[in-house]
């Protein structure tokens, strides 16, 4: 039987039922006695392995049996729940999420047969119903997890490494001029949760002694993330070959670096094609997907795993497609009305004509408030993960802590919804791990024993902000200036003035959280800047309040939708440009004599609050007009709490625009955030007012 | 047929250049890369972008980065006139470039033998920008390497910041 047109269902079903499953466990974790969810788990875990026989993916089917088995002894009352239990079910889960990752990027289910479990679970079972103390199932699992770690690492990939003549040849030349010529090959914790930008710290550290001649797997599929735990580069450097290898160490999250001398192997001539396969196969697991694809088409063989087989769906509401339609049916009419206006060539239609156009202003501006909310997620999809997370967190770092969430039905675009997953997840291991103090410290200090990590969603005005707060150490910002000054990030004279608010900025600068140990000053910078670049991508803010002793919080500012937006539209000189309604406050005229300096720079006092003013000309470099008039026409913006007033030419009038990216080529500070199509054709740059307030 | 097996081999070994024309020398620019040639357009300036981007152009509905290859290479500023096109640069899906050039002459086809390879010159900047001198008949092209073209080198930029 072809089931393949039924994978799409089953890989969003199976993702459901895994979720409910760890939802369900994690409440039986803390009530083990609740019949309801002893129910609703052998529910869920029995149509998991009837879904996946059905696919014929029989590894999965065998461990959800087996998983199946405990419950129903556990439904039927002849064993109870057990801490271990627990534990091995969570990993039980955790092997049906990497089946369905490898069956959602190659729609095979991989080989892993993952028998540590399935013996795990048996052997509770017989434990379990036979009334003995199910202590020894524990033992044979962590062995075999021991020994999988001592053969992962140490070995020394590098050799296996196929390089082209010109790289061949690099090499050659830079032995002759006796540079040092090494192998690498950089083990990532498996715990890493980005692991892609742990090996772009590497790699920027490598260039930085030297020249990486070679990697594997291709720059580009690291950065993809397309590679499992360890990769393999050659590098040509003048440095001593410790120094290389403390240097790589230095990043954080690193597990082991294996470094010798290269050796460059005698048969170098096949054909890329053929060195792919071998090596795919070795590998096993995702990387299978290499193989096949090798096979089916030699020319796709460069691009390998990754790709899923399955393009992303999402699951609309099936009134909103209603309206959807309605709508356009409504777009047919009024398209129908100016046809038969056109017709009839009268001049006294002209009235009709109009009534025509608002028509189809109200339906196109219904038609994008519907297609918006069809890409409306719920935040839920994403956060509900956190739960399990914090829970093995907290056995991991052996501390006591409770996540508290609320808000998770608030609503965000789906392309927010799918980046926003790691930067969340960041902010909270950061909380667990850093922020949150040890159990006895904190019974020392007077808080409650167990910590609180807080995940807050709401909607304000345009925007969702998304907290993630923690009720632990806070932020130690002495500490932050000394490490920064160590580290020659800034002078002894900046760090003089430096208020607390520059203090905690400097946890998101680059060359801050890079840093070697900077767990060991407050904890925080661990990946902080990766977390801000990817919010500023996704068009919004992060900052961070922090009071020492007491907890930290870090609040994300994203817009609500990407696409679309009002705007109002201003004149400079002769060129338009765009400011999104969303941060505009109020728009004022203020005549010359009402500006005042302080510290040499403009504000005015508007009803009693003092507002900077910001030249918008100069900013953007546009000619400032000749006669300076009587009286300037003021936008004033707010980010947050603070507020500017920009001051511009003239105002045109409120728009709907259509944001467009100007592309990644070409700078711009950051004033710009795009751009925009107006009605005539004419392009129209839209100004960024946060990135000048 | 031997005719045929002979013009498929040399198919593959030719490539096909774009003939560009910039100041009195001639650019040829690898013909895959090429996405569309369009006249010159009202351009929108971007302001604090770097000097040699002219600003972004509606390319039917799409914002397209367009850069002066002139101010590129350090030649005199452009002077517009009927002939000048601007040539869009497709690297990958989604990101598009237009480079404006004095004119654009004809398609050349270049088999391997008749492009030397480019001397590097660590000193010269512009000589990173070329991937080899094709030669069709009296007349020298200097062939660009696109992408070194477009994407500005990091080590670059943030010497100028």
């Amino acid at each position: 039987m072809d089931v393949g047109q039924y994978l799409e269902i089953f890989i969003d079903e199976t993702k459901e039922h895994l979720q409910d499953l760890n939802e369900q466990l994690l409440v039986l974790e803390k009530e083990p006695d609740n019949e309801n969810t002893i129910n609703e788990i052998f529910r869920a875990a029995h149509s998991l392995k009837g879904m996946a026989g059905t696919m014929g993916y029989k590894r999965m089917q065998r461990l959800t049996h087996d998983m199946e088995n405990v419950f129903s002894e556990i439904r039927n009352g002849k064993m109870t729940v057990q801490a271990n239990l627990i534990d091995v079910l969570f990993k039980g889960l955790d092997a049906l999420e990497s089946y369905l990752a490898i069956i959602q990027s190659t729609s095979d289910e991989g080989t892993e047969d993952n028998e540590d479990i399935i013996n795990a679970l048996n052997e509770i079972l017989e434990a379990g119903t036979g009334k003995k103390s199910s202590a020894p199932a524990k033992e044979p699992e962590t062995k075999t997890e021991e020994t999988k770690s001592e053969g992962g690492a140490s070995e020394a990939k590098f050799a296996a490494l196929k390089l082209s003549e010109y790289e061949v040849n690099t090499i050659n030349k830079a032995k002759e001029v006796e540079q040092n010529v090494f192998g690498l090959t950089v083990y990532i914790q498996e715990n890493c949760i980005l692991k892609a930008a742990r090996a772009f710290l590497v790699f920027k550290c490598l260039e930085e002694l030297g020249e990486v001649v070679k990697s594997d797997p291709v720059v580009q599929d690291i950065e993809d993330e397309k590679f499992d735990f360890d990769f393999s580069v050659v590098l040509i450097t003048q440095a001593p070959m410790d120094k290389v290898k403390t240097a790589v160490m230095a990043v954080s999250e690193i597990k082991d670096v294996v470094i010798d001398n290269f050796v460059v192997p005698t048969t170098t001539t096949e054909t890329k094609e053929q060195k792919k396969a071998p090596q795919a196969t070795a590998k096993g697991g995702a990387a299978a997907a290499t193989a096949t694809a090798t096979t089916k088409n030699a020319q796709q063989a460069k691009k390998p795993a990754g790709k899923p087989v399955v393009n992303r769906s999402v699951r609309v509401d099936i009134e909103k497609l209603d309206v959807l339609m309605n709508l356009v049916s409504e777009l047919i009419i009024a398209k129908n009305g100016l046809i038969s206006i056109g017709g009839s060539e009268d001049g006294k239609n002209s009235n009709s004509f109009n009534e025509q156009i608002e028509y189809l202003e109200r339906v196109t501006t219904n038609l994008h408030e519907s297609v918006m909310k069809v890409r409306m997620m719920p935040i839920e999809s994403v956060v509900n993960k956190f739960p399990r997370m914090i829970r093995d967190l907290s056995k991991k770092l052996d501390k006591k802590m409770e996540l508290y969430m609320t808000g998770e039905d608030t609503e965000l675009d789906r392309t927010v919804i799918d980046e926003i997953g790691d930067p969340l997840m960041h902010l909270l291991r950061n909380a667990a791990d850093h922020g949150l103090e040890k159990n006895e410290d904190r019974v020392a200090a007077g808080k409650p024993e167990v910590g609180s990590v807080f995940l807050d969603a709401y909607q304000d005005g345009n925007n969702v902000v998304i907290e993630v707060r923690d009720d632990g150490a806070g932020i130690d910002t002495d500490k932050v200036i000394q490490k920064a000054l160590d580290k020659g990030a800034i002078t002894p004279e900046q760090a003089e003035v430096m208020t607390e608010k520059d203090a905690i900025d400097l946890l998101f600068k680059p060359s801050f959280s890079t840093a070697e140990k900077i767990t060991d000053v407050s904890g925080r910078g661990v990946g902080l800047d990766v977390v801000k670049t990817k919010i500023e991508k996704l068009g919004g803010d992060i900052e961070c309040k922090s009071v020492l002793g007491e907890g930290s919080n870090f609040i994300i500012r994203l817009p609500l939708t990407l696409a679309i937006i009002q705007a109002l539209m201003v004149e400079l000189g002769s060129e338009k440009y765009a400011i999104p309604l969303g941060s505009i406050q109020t728009i004022e005229d203020v005549p010359c004599s009402d500006i005042k300096y302080v510290q040499t720079k403009e504000v005015i006092n508007l009803r009693g609050t003092v507002i900077p003013l910001i030249r918008l000309d100069k900013v953007l470099d546009v000619e400032p007009r000749e006669v300076e008039p009587e009286s300037l026409t003021v936008v004033i913006v707010s980010k947050g709490e603070k507020l500017a007033g920009l001051v511009v030419d003239n105002l045109i009038g409120q728009l709907e625009i259509v944001i467009k990216s100007i592309g990644k080529y070409i700078n711009n500070n950051k004033v710009i955030s795009g751009a925009a199509i107006l009605g005539d054709g004419e392009v129209a740059l839209i100004i960024d007012a946060n990135a000048l307030v | 047929m031997s005719d045929m097996t002979n013009q498929a081999a040399n198919a593959a070994t030719e490539k096909q250049y774009i003939c560009v024309k910039l100041a009195n020398e001639q650019y040829g620019i690898n013909i895959k890369y090429v996405d569309n040639i369009v006249r010159m357009q009202r351009i929108t300036r971007v302001p604090k972008a770097q000097k040699y981007f002219k600003g972004v152009i509606n390319l039917r509905g799409e914002i397209v980065p367009v850069m002066s290859l002139r101010l590129k290479f350090d030649l005199e500023p452009d002077e517009y006139t009927d002939a000048t096109r601007i040539i869009i640069i497709k690297l990958e899906p989604q990101s598009s470039v237009g480079l404006i050039v004095d004119a654009v002459k004809e398609v050349v086809n270049l088999d391997e033998e008749s492009i030397d390879k480019p001397t590097y010159n660590e000193k010269d900047s512009k000589s990173q920008y070329l991937a080899g001198v094709g030669k069709v008949g009296e007349e020298l092209i200097s062939l660009l390497n696109i992408s070194d073209v477009i994407i500005e080198k990091d080590k670059k930029e943030s010497a100028n910041n």
